[in-house]
């Protein structure tokens, strides 16, 4: 790059920026380099704390972001050591590298949102702050079970959880009535589930779709399957991923692909997002999560749909795949205990407000399966559950759910190398199975950090 | 600009007899020039030597990600022999660029050819094709996406009477690099176009005329005067979009937007795969290594292209 003639300043100078990531890796490290780790002492006692987040305050100032706002005015108001927001677009904070090079440079967050899949790098970073002192025994034990054990160490909890985000599968009754098909014709098996996907695709539709992206997100959503035929990515400590479930789930998502009756390519958002899909009529079963209950009310009310739990294989057991962000707090921030109170209040309080925000939060300004009892029967007791598909949700499908794994990116990449190869590009599942145990295997073989399941 | 600058009545002597600060001309001229480079100078300093000097220090170091720096010699670089991705993404990278350049280069000099003689309307032609390259890249790769979508795009309605309809151009990993080369095309044509034509300007028209005079063709013509005369031009495009190709903005942007590296890999090239690295796997360390292996690969290349062209001039002395 450095022997580019000077015309080309136009491409170098960015692209050594954009692409030359050694670059920004290297302006993120420069700091500590040259400030000798500044900024990183632990344990302090200051009056402010950052709240990094992708809701609020944003600009279009929503019921979510109203929410986050709220919360932490009604924290201040009460509180010596006050809170103070920062918004990060959702494409940033998911994808980006704000968060990483803040972490890198010592200057992360005192609060922020951590999902599954990262939170054994930031435990193993040493930067969670343990909330168990903060958490009342009584507040604990109004989890879901697994829930905050999916977020512990040790038994330490290191991360309380702000919702629960099961997948279903969500069908367009107007698409079925085309296809001269009705609600018996629904998909109970994996063949079933090829079968119908058939007679409802046509030349504008796709019968069923999963998402087709690589990512965090497809793993996620493909774990179900997995799952369904009592497979998993490691038991007790070793690589487990080379077994009978995980080819047979690779094999029928490859066989969506192949038999030509789902997309390789989601419109919007991705396969998540069912207004564009299965709202436009692009598809007429698509695998989303709750949070789409809430999409399709704000986007397309008019638009009659159901959802049934995920078909299953031959002598395979019901299985939903529980997403759900946690809030956490930086051990080496500003002030880790007052971090890790307001976690424990934001979230966990079990007086009357405490369970009427975590009402507010899961019911009226998203639709989540909340992760306490006590809110699920405040919820329950106003109706938010009474009928249609989040009853089924909450009564039918979150039940036979699995906390989203925390696989470290070592462990989820060889995974999301096997589903892509063999939904997309017809790879042997007996193959591509083997090869990621094999992966996994060498990276577990060498791994220190906390356990991952 | 020295002689134009000073009135020719003035003599010289004068100039001298009235040095300012004890400069001499020279030296202002010398300082403005200084000046006037500077704010580029510290620009690349700051921006892009000191990073890359950094990054080239960090490529010994294990990097957590959370501030630590664990000293490993040369272990980044042993990493990467064994290290299948990073292979598969430099074979992608190297599939792109040598399909991309040379289509990007005919695409580009043809346009220019096409849009070389002043006719009426030729300024918004020339708009029209320099008009994708103004547009953020991340909205380019949504307008594409929009068009290529399985079954529901503007593409697929055109190629449904040919049996073609549920071709996914992005979603099969056989056509996805091919189709991202023709975006990528889409793209930086017009930006080439306005090198090539620059360069079309100073070819000199009696050079022209005269082959004309003595009986050259117009295919003559292009062969034995405008070619040769282009080559500096030529080299400097190639150089450039090799570069562009394997850095470039149309190395990460448009595929983070179109396709995340998928499907099946077909489209992760080796920016992505260090971008990964760094940001994914919390490999800051082995990411730096790799960014110094690719500047090491790009400047090896260039240098072969200036020894191998004499830096664009050829068989010229």
């Amino acid at each position: 790059m450095a022997a580019t003639p000077s015309p080309a300043r136009q491409f170098s100078r960015r692209s050594v920026l954009r692409g030359g990531l050694g670059a920004l890796a290297a302006s993120a490290a420069g700091v500590p380099l040259l400030s000798a780790c500044g900024g990183n002492s632990s344990g302090g006692d200051a009056k402010e704390m950052s709240f990094w987040n992708f809701y609020g305050p944003s600009d279009d100032q929503g019921p979510q972001s109203k929410w986050f706002v709220d919360t932490v005015a009604e924290w201040n108001k009460n509180n010596d050591v006050k809170v103070k927001l920062r918004y990060i677009p959702g494409k940033d904070y998911l994808n980006g590298t704000t968060l990483q090079t803040a972490f890198q440079s010592g200057q992360g967050p005192d609060i922020f949102l951590i999902s599954p899949g990262d939170f054994l790098r930031y435990y193993n970073g040493g930067v969670l702050q343990d909330l168990g002192s903060a958490l009342s025994e009584e507040s604990k034990k109004d989890y879901l079970p697994g829930l905050l054990e999916a977020r512990s160490v040790d038994g330490k909890v290191y991360g309380l959880p702000m919702e629960i985000e099961p997948l279903a599968l969500y069908y367009s009754e107007a698409a079925f009535e085309s296809a001269g098909l009705s609600e018996a014709d629904l998909p109970k098996t994996w063949d079933q589930t090829l079968a119908v996907a058939q007679k409802l695709t046509n030349s504008k539709r796709y019968g069923v779709m999963f998402e087709t992206l690589p990512g965090y997100y497809q793993n996620f959503t493909w774990y179900p399957f997995l799952w369904q035929g009592d497979g998993n990515a490691i038991k007790d400590g070793k690589a487990a991923f080379d077994s009978p479930a995980a080819v047979q789930a690779l094999q029928f998502w490859g066989e969506t692909i192949k038999n030509k009756v789902a997309p390789r390519k989601a419109l919007g958002d991705g396969g998540g997002d069912v207004v564009s899909n299965l709202g436009s009529g692009a598809a007429a079963m698509q695998q989303s999560g709750i949070w789409a209950v809430a999409d399709l009310r704000a986007k397309a009310k008019n638009f009659k749909y159901g959802i049934i739990p995920h078909p299953t294989p031959d002598g395979g057991k019901p299985a939903t795949d529980l997403g759900g962000w946690a809030f956490v707090a930086n051990s080496k921030g500003k002030n880790p205990e007052a971090a890790a109170k307001f976690i424990a209040w934001a979230l966990g309080s079990t007086d009357a407000a405490g369970v009427e925000r975590q009402r507010q939060w899961n019911t009226v300004v998203k639709t989540n399966v909340p992760p306490r009892k006590s809110v699920q029967e405040a919820a329950d007791a106003k109706g938010a559950f009474g009928e249609g598909v989040l009853k089924k949700f909450v009564s039918e499908i979150a039940p036979t759910g699995k906390p989203e794994p925390r696989f470290p990116p070592e462990v989820y990449q060889p995974i999301a190398d096997a589903i892509q190869a063999c939904q997309l590009n017809a790879a042997d599942p007996a193959k591509a199975a083997a090869d990621a145990a094999e992966k996994i295997d060498t990276f577990l073989k060498t791994y220190q950090g906390a356990p991952i399941s | 600009m020295v002689t134009t600058t000073a009135p020719p009545s003035e003599p010289r002597a004068r100039v001298r007899a009235l040095p300012k600060a004890g400069m001499t001309r020279k030296r202002r001229e010398a300082l403005a020039a200084y000046a006037f480079l500077a704010p580029d100078t510290l620009g690349l300093l700051i921006f892009v030597a000191i990073p890359m000097v950094l990054a080239f220090g960090v490529a010994f170091f294990k990097v957590d990600g959370f501030g630590n720096y664990q000293y490993v010699g040369l272990a980044n670089y042993k990493l990467m022999a064994g290290d299948d991705q990073l292979w598969a993404s430099l074979k992608v990278t190297a599939t792109y660029v040598v399909t991309f350049v040379p289509i990007a280069f005919v695409v580009s000099f043809a346009l220019a050819m096409l849009v070389r003689n002043h006719f009426k309307g030729i300024g918004w032609v020339r708009s029209a094709f320099f008009l994708p390259n103004v547009v953020s890249l991340v909205v380019v790769g949504l307008i594409w996406q929009f068009l290529l979508v399985d079954k529901r795009g503007a593409l697929s309605k055109i190629l449904a009477p040919l049996g073609l309809g549920d071709v996914s151009f992005l979603g099969t990993p056989s056509l996805a690099l091919g189709t991202y080369v023709v975006i990528s095309v889409w793209f930086l044509m017009g930006y080439q176009m306005l090198v090539f034509l620059a360069g079309l300007k100073d070819v000199p028209k009696e050079l022209e005329d005269a082959a004309a005079i003595d009986g050259a063709g117009p295919w003559q013509r292009f062969r034995y005067v405008i070619w040769p005369l282009l080559r500096p031009t030529s080299f400097f495009v190639v150089v450039n979009s090799t570069i562009g190709a394997v850095t470039g903005l149309q190395a990460f942007d448009l595929v983070f937007v179109l396709t995340k590296g998928g499907p099946a890999r077909a489209t992760s090239t080796v920016v992505l795969y260090i971008y990964e690295q760094a940001f994914t796997f919390n490999n800051m360390g082995y990411a730096a290594a790799l960014t110094t292996v690719v500047v090491a690969i790009l400047v090896v290349c260039t240098a072969l292209m200036f020894g191998f062209t004499r830096g664009g001039r050829f068989d010229e002395d």
